[in-house]
C-alpha cells in the first residue's frame, strides 16, 4: 500500500516536471519515497467510501462555491460593506479524521465561511454574515459528507 | 474554442480583481481570509479552467487539471492553518456591526 503510494507521487512529480533527464527524475523517485517514509501509516480515517457518491459530491460543492462567491462578492464590492462576522459554533455529528477534513475544507473552500477550530464533535467556522453559514447551520454540508462515508450506522 | 477560454479567464480575473479590492476593505485577518477564498477557489479555477480549454488535449492539459485538483485540496488548508495559527495566538474577529 505505502508502495502503491509512493508509485502515485512519482508519476505526479513525472507529470509535473518539464524535465527527463536523470538527475530530475532521480530526484522525483528520492523524495517520493522520503514522503511515504516520513508520513505516518496504518489506520484507516474512514468507515466506509462511496466514490458514486464523490463524484457527486464535487459539482454540488461547486455550485454551492459559485453561489457564495457571488454573495460574497456582492457583500465586497458594495460600498456600505454590509459584513457582519461571526465566529458560530458548529456541533456535527462526524467524528472521523477523514470526515472531518472533507466537511472542514469544504467549508474553508466556500467563500464566506472559513473553518477555525476543528475538534471531533465541534468546529468553530468564521462566517462574514448570517446568510453565509445559514446552510452549513442547517446540516446541509454534514449530510453531504456523511453521505459519501455512507455513515448509516453512525445515525442511531 | 478561444471564445470560451476568454470568457472563463475573464470571469476569473474578475473573482481576482474583487478578491483583491477585499483583502483592502475588510477590516481583520479573519474576514480577509473570505476574500483569499474567493480568489482561491473561484479566480484560480476559473483562470486555469480556461487555459485548459485553451490548450486542447495535449500533455499541459494533463498539467493544468492536475493543477487544478491540487489548488482544491490544498488551498482550504492553507488557508485554515493561517486561519487557526491567527485564533490560537489569542487574535479574535473584529465584531463590526452591519452601518
Amino acid at each position: 500500500m505505502r508502495f502503491f503510494a509512493a508509485v502515485a507521487l512519482f508519476v505526479l512529480w513525472l507529470v509535473l516536471s518539464a524535465s527527463y533527464d536523470l538527475i530530475h527524475v532521480a530526484t522525483g523517485a528520492v523524495v517520493a519515497s522520503l514522503v511515504v517514509w516520513l508520513s505516518p501509516s496504518g489506520s484507516s480515517h474512514v468507515r466506509r467510501f462511496s466514490w458514486m457518491a464523490a463524484l457527486a459530491y464535487i459539482p454540488w460543492l461547486f455550485g454551492r462555491v459559485l453561489k457564495s462567491g457571488l454573495h460574497v462578492s456582492r457583500l465586497i464590492l458594495d460600498p456600505a460593506l454590509p459584513i457582519a462576522p461571526e465566529l458560530v459554533h458548529h456541533k456535527t455529528n462526524l467524528s472521523r479524521d477523514g470526515e472531518l477534513v472533507v466537511l472542514g475544507n469544504s467549508i474553508t473552500l466556500t467563500p464566506g465561511t472559513i473553518t477555525v477550530e476543528v475538534a471531533p464533535g465541534e468546529l468553530i467556522v468564521h462566517a462574514i454574515d448570517a446568510k453565509s453559514h445559514q446552510d452549513l447551520s442547517r446540516g446541509v454540508f454534514d449530510d453531504r459528507v456523511s453521505r459519501m462515508f455512507s455513515a448509516k450506522e453512525d445515525s442511531q | 474554442m478561444t471564445w470560451l477560454a476568454i470568457v472563463l479567464i475573464v470571469i476569473g480575473l474578475f473573482f481576482l480583481i474583487v478578491g483583491s479590492i477585499g483583502m483592502l476593505r475588510l477590516p481583520d485577518v479573519f474576514s480577509r481570509a473570505h476574500s483569499l477564498s474567493l480568489t482561491d477557489s473561484l479566480g484560480a479555477v476559473f483562470v486555469l479552467a480556461g487555459l485548459a480549454v485553451y490548450e486542447g488535449f495535449s500533455f499541459n492539459l494533463l498539467r493544468i487539471l492536475v493543477v487544478l485538483v491540487l489548488v482544491y485540496f490544498l488551498n482550504p488548508v492553507i488557508a485554515h492553518a493561517t486561519i487557526r495559527a491567527a485564533y490560537r495566538s489569542g487574535l479574535r474577529p473584529t465584531k463590526r456591526e452591519t452601518k
